[in-house]
C-alpha cells in the first residue's frame, strides 16, 4: 500500500499548497497518475473547453463587423498565435505544474509585479467569459422556451434587463454551485453532449449551405477569396479580428497539457490537440462559410452586419435557417455553455487559490474546501465578480454580450502574451541546448508573444474610439478600451493594497524569480519552508 | 507506511476512522480513540480524496493535484494531533471515487475490526444527518460501521489522557423486536467485556397505530413478545456484566428512546436490516431512526458473520 505513484517530475518542483513534502501524505495511485484519460476523453475534454456551438455564436458576429466576409481567413490566421503560445505554455506546464499557471510562472521569470498582474489578467479573462457565458445562456434559454412552446413573445423577455439580470443571476448560483461542489458529469452524458453539439452545428452549417445555394434571398455565393487574409479591409481590422479569433481557441490548449494523466503520455496529448483542433477548424469554418453565404455582412435583416444580431449570431439565425429544428440549435448552444461554465469556474478558482497561497492575496482565497476538495472560498469570490459585472454591464450596455466578447479578446491577448514571454524568459539559459528548445522555448513562445502583444497594443488604443465593437461608450470614450483599462487598472490597485497590506510576496519571500536551469539543481528550492 | 498485505492479519487490532477536515471529522477522531483504547486498537485515520480525473469537461491538472496531496497530509497531521497519548494511530490519504469506497477498500487493507465516521451534517435540528458518505456506507458495508453524532469542539467526547479513564462507559444493545440477534449481543458483549464496561439491553416498542393504542389484548402481546425477546438475549449473557434490561415505548423511535439516559462515552450497538445481503449492512427503518435520535456513537453490525472472520 506504500507505493506512491506521482507522476514523473522533475525535482524542484514546489506546487502550491505544500508546507513541506509530508512523508505520510502521499496519495496512494489508484485512479491518480498514469492511465485515466484515453484519446477520445483528452479530446471530450478539449470541445467541452473550447465550447464550439457558444463560441462562434458568441464570435460570429462581432468579427464579422470586423473583417466582414474574412472571417474564414481569420479563423485560420487566429489558430497560429494560439498554437504558438501554447506549445510554451506546454513546456511551462511541464517544468513547472503549478494550480497558479500563468501566476507562477511569470512570477518565476519575471519577478512578483508582473507576475501578479499576468495572473490578474487571467482572473480578469475568466471572469468576463464567465459572464458573458451565463449571458449567453439566457438568451438561448428563453428562446428555446419560445421555440417549443410557439410563442415568439418569450424569446423577447430576455431583452428585459430585470429578467434577463435575474435570469443570469440564477445560472450563475448554479454554476457556482456546481463548481463548488465539484459535481462531475459523468463521462458518457458528456460525449453524448459533445456529439450532439458537433452534429447539431453539421446540420446547421449544411442546411444554411445548401439553402443558400438554392437561392436563399440575400444569400452571397462561397468565395475562396474568403480564406484570403490579406484581402482584410485594414490593420486596424485585421488586430481585431485576430484577437476576437484567439477566443475561439481559447481552451485548446489543454489538450496539449495534458500529460501525465493521459494512457500514454508521449502520443495521447499531440494525437488528442490534432485531433481537436482539426474538428474544430472543421466546425468552424463550414459555420462562417455556410452562414456567411446564408446571412451575407448586410446590416438589415439576417445578415451578419445587422447590429441586432451582433451579440449572438446563432439565436437571430436558428429560426430563419432551421425553421422548427432550429431549437435544436438553442439546446446545443445551452448544453456547451453549461460545460464550458463548469470547465471555465475551474482556471479563475485556482489562480486565486494559488495567489492565496503564495502571499499575493489573502490567505482568505487559499483555503481548500475540506469536503468537496474544491477552492471553495476563490470559486465563491469568481462568482460574485462575475455576476456583480454582468449586472452593472446590462445595465450601462445594450450590447453587454458583444463588448464583454471583444474586452475578452484583449485579455487573453494580455495574459497569453505574458505567458509566452515567460516561457521565453524562464528558459533563457536553454535556448540552445537542442534544435527542439530553440524552437519550443524561444521562437514559438516568442513569435506567439509578440504576436498577442501587437494584437494587445493595437486593440487597446482603437478602442479608444467611441464607435468601437458595439459604438457604446462612456463620455466619448469607447467602452470596450474602458473595460480594458478599467480591468487592469483595478487589478494594479489591488496589487499595490496587497503590497501595502502583506509585502512578504512582493519581497519575492514566497515564490522567487529563477530560471529553468537553476531549478534543474536538486539542492535549490523556490520557497521558504515555514 | 506498513507492509503487511502479504502477512496475514495484523497483531493488533485497529479501528479505522473516515476523517474530513470538519467537525465531523474531528467527532469521529475523538469516538474513534475512545474505541481504540476499549478495544486496545491502532487506530487508523483516513482520509479520501476524490478522484479528480473522473470528470469529463475539468481537464486533469497536475499543479491542483498537488495542492490536494498537500492539503490532504496536512489536514491528517491536524487529525492525528487530536489523538490522545496512548493510542497508536497511523494516517493515511486514499484516492477513491466515492467516500464509502476509499473507506471500504482502506479499512480492508489494514484489517479493522471497526470503521467510524461523522455523521456528516451538523446543521439542523436533528442531531444525526447522515451524510452521503455514512449512508452510503450503511448500506453497503461488511464490517460494523460506527456513526458519530456531530458535536461542537468544546462537547466533543474524547477520553482523556490518564491511564485510568474508561474508554467506554457503558455499552447499549437495542436487541430489536425478534429473536436471534445473536451477533449483536456478540457485538456488544465483546465491546464491554473489552472496555470493562456494563452493558444495558433495551428494547424498542414503537405504537406507530393508533388504532391499536386502546387495544389491551395486542398490547400485552406485543409486550410480552418483547419481554420474551429481551430475557432470550438475557439469558445469553452473563449476568454480571448486564446493569440493565428495559422495553422502552413512545409514538416513533425518537420518542420511545427519548426517555433513556446517556452517559458520556456510551454507545449503541444496532442490528442492521434482515433484507441486507449475508455480512453486510443495510439500515433499516427503525436503525435509521436511532441513529438520528440518540446522542451517542451508534455501531451498526451486520446480521451475520462472514465464515472464518473476526469474531
Amino acid at each position: 500500500m506504500s507505493a506512491t505513484q506521482q507522476p514523473a517530475q522533475q525535482p524542484a518542483q514546489q506546487p502550491a499548497g505544500s508546507p513541506a513534502p509530508a512523508a505520510d501524505g502521499g496519495l496512494s495511485s489508484k485512479g491518480l497518475s498514469a492511465g485515466t484519460v484515453g484519446l477520445v476523453g483528452a479530446v471530450v475534454i478539449g470541445l467541452s473547453c473550447i465550447a464550439p456551438a457558444y463560441t462562434m455564436t458568441a464570435a460570429l458576429g462581432p468579427t464579422v463587423s470586423e473583417v466582414g466576409y474574412q472571417v474564414p481567413a481569420l479563423v485560420l490566421v487566429g489558430f497560429v498565435p494560439m498554437l504558438l503560445v501554447a506549445l510554451g505554455y506546454r513546456e511551462l506546464n511541464r517544468a513547472m505544474p503549478d494550480s497558479g499557471t500563468t501566476f507562477t510562472w511569470a512570477t518565476r521569470a519575471f519577478g512578483p509585479w508582473v507576475g501578479w498582474m499576468a495572473g490578474w489578467g487571467l482572473v480578469a479573462a475568466t471572469v468576463l467569459v464567465l459572464s458573458n457565458l451565463a449571458g449567453i445562456a439566457v438568451d438561448f434559454l428563453f428562446l428555446l422556451l419560445a421555440q417549443v412552446t410557439g410563442n415568439p413573445g418569450l424569446a423577447d423577455l430576455a431583452g428585459n434587463t430585470a429578467v434577463n439580470v435575474l435570469v443570469c443571476l440564477a445560472f450563475m448560483a448554479g454554476a457556482t454551485a456546481v463548481a463548488y461542489r465539484d459535481m462531475q458529469t459523468t463521462q458518457r452524458l458528456q460525449y453524448g453532449l459533445v456529439g450532439f453539439q458537433l452534429l447539431v452545428l453539421v446540420l446547421f452549417a449544411g442546411v444554411a449551405l445548401y439553402r443558400a445555394a438554392t437561392g436563399e434571398p440575400g444569400s452571397e455565393p462561397v468565395s475562396l477569396e474568403w480564406f484570403d487574409p490579406t484581402a482584410v479591409p485594414s490593420t486596424a481590422a485585421l488586430a481585431a479580428g485576430l484577437s476576437l479569433s484567439i477566443f475561439i481557441f481559447w481552451g485548446w490548449d489543454v489538450t496539449l497539457t495534458m500529460n501525465e494523466e493521459t494512457k500514454d503520455p508521449d502520443r495521447t496529448p499531440g494525437r488528442a490537440a490534432t485531433v481537436t483542433v482539426v474538428v474544430i477548424l472543421t466546425v468552424y469554418l463550414l459555420l462562417a462559410v455556410s452562414l456567411l453565404s446564408f446571412a451575407g455582412t448586410a446590416e438589415t435583416g439576417t445578415g451578419l452586419g445587422n447590429p441586432d444580431l451582433q451579440d449572438n449570431a446563432f439565436a437571430a439565425l436558428a429560426g430563419p435557417v432551421l425553421g422548427p429544428l432550429g431549437a435544436l440549435v438553442s439546446l446545443a448552444v445551452l448544453t456547451s455553455s453549461a460545460s464550458s461554465l463548469q470547465s471555465t469556474f475551474v482556471s479563475p478558482a485556482r489562480t486565486l487559490l494559488a495567489m492565496g497561497h503564495y502571499g499575493a492575496l489573502p490567505t482568505w482565497f487559499a483555503k481548500v474546501h475540506p469536503r468537496f476538495f474544491t477552492p471553495g472560498n476563490a470559486t465563491v469570490a469568481a462568482a460574485a465578480v462575475a455576476s456583480a459585472f454582468y449586472a452593472v454591464m446590462r445595465v450601462v450596455s445594450e450590447n453587454v454580450l458583444w463588448d464583454t466578447i471583444t474586452a475578452l479578446g484583449m485579455m487573453i491577448c494580455f495574459y497569453y502574451g505574458a505567458t509566452a514571454f515567460a516561457c521565453v524568459w524562464y528558459f533563457r539559459r536553454q535556448w540552445f541546448d537542442s534544435v527542439r528548445t530553440a524552437v519550443l522555448t524561444l521562437v514559438c513562445p516568442l513569435v506567439g508573444g509578440v504576436v498577442l502583444a501587437v494584437l494587445f497594443v493595437t486593440t487597446l488604443v482603437d478602442s479608444t474610439d467611441p464607435d468601437y465593437g458595439s459604438g457604446s461608450s462612456v463620455g466619448g470614450v469607447g467602452l470596450v478600451f474602458l473595460l480594458g483599462v478599467g480591468v487592469l487598472g483595478l487589478g494594479a490597485v489591488l496589487m499595490v493594497a496587497q503590497r501595502l497590506a502583506r509585502p512578504a510576496f512582493f519581497r519575492s519571500e514566497t515564490l522567487r524569480r529563477s530560471d529553468s536551469t537553476t531549478d534543474l539543481r536538486p539542492a535549490s528550492t523556490d520557497r521558504e519552508h515555514a | 507506511m506498513h507492509h503487511e498485505d502479504d502477512q496475514g492479519p495484523p497483531v493488533l487490532p485497529r479501528v479505522a476512522v473516515g476523517y474530513t477536515a470538519t467537525d465531523a471529522g474531528r467527532s469521529a477522531v475523538a469516538a474513534g480513540a475512545r474505541l481504540a483504547r476499549a478495544l486496545g486498537a491502532d487506530l487508523h485515520l483516513v482520509l479520501v480524496v476524490p478522484d479528480t480525473a473522473r470528470g469529463a469537461v475539468v481537464p486533469p491538472d497536475p499543479g491542483y493535484e498537488a495542492v490536494l496531496r498537500s492539503s490532504a497530509a496536512a489536514w491528517l497531521e491536524e487529525a492525528a494531533a487530536l489523538v490522545p497519548a496512548g493510542v497508536l494511530a497511523s494516517t493515511r490519504a486514499v484516492r477513491a471515487e466515492s467516500a464509502a469506497e476509499g473507506l471500504l477498500e482502506a479499512a480492508h487493507e489494514v484489517g479493522a475490526t471497526h470503521l467510524v465516521v461523522g455523521a456528516g451534517s451538523e446543521r439542523g435540528l436533528a442531531r444525526f444527518g447522515v451524510g452521503t458518505a455514512a449512508s452510503e456506507l450503511l448500506h453497503s458495508a461488511d464490517l460494523p460501521v460506527v456513526v458519530v453524532p456531530v458535536l461542537d469542539d468544546g462537547a466533543r467526547d474524547a477520553p482523556g489522557d490518564g491511564p485510568g479513564d474508561a474508554a467506554l462507559s457503558r455499552v447499549t444493545v437495542a436487541v430489536g423486536t425478534r429473536p436471534g440477534a445473536d451477533v449483536l449481543l456478540e457485538e456488544g458483549l465483546a465491546l464491554a467485556r473489552a472496555a470493562g464496561a456494563p452493558l444495558r439491553l433495551v428494547s424498542l416498542q414503537v405504537l406507530d397505530l393508533p388504532g391499536r393504542l386502546d387495544d389491551d389484548a395486542v398490547q400485552d402481546t406485543a409486550d410480552a413478545h418483547l419481554r420474551a425477546v429481551l430475557d432470550e438475549a438475557r439469558a445469553a449473557v452473563p449476568d454480571a456484566l448486564v446493569e440493565e434490561a428495559l422495553v422502552v415505548r413512545g409514538r416513533d423511535v425518537t420518542d420511545a428512546v427519548g426517555g433513556l439516559d446517556w452517559r458520556p462515552g456510551e454507545v449503541v450497538v444496532v442490528g442492521s436490516s434482515r433484507l441486507a445481503a449475508p455480512h453486510r449492512l443495510f439500515l433499516g427503518a427503525t436503525a435509521a431512526r436511532l441513529l438520528r435520535a440518540v446522542p451517542v456513537p451508534v455501531v451498526v453490525v451486520p446480521r451475520t458473520r462472514p465464515a472464518g472472520g473476526p469474531a
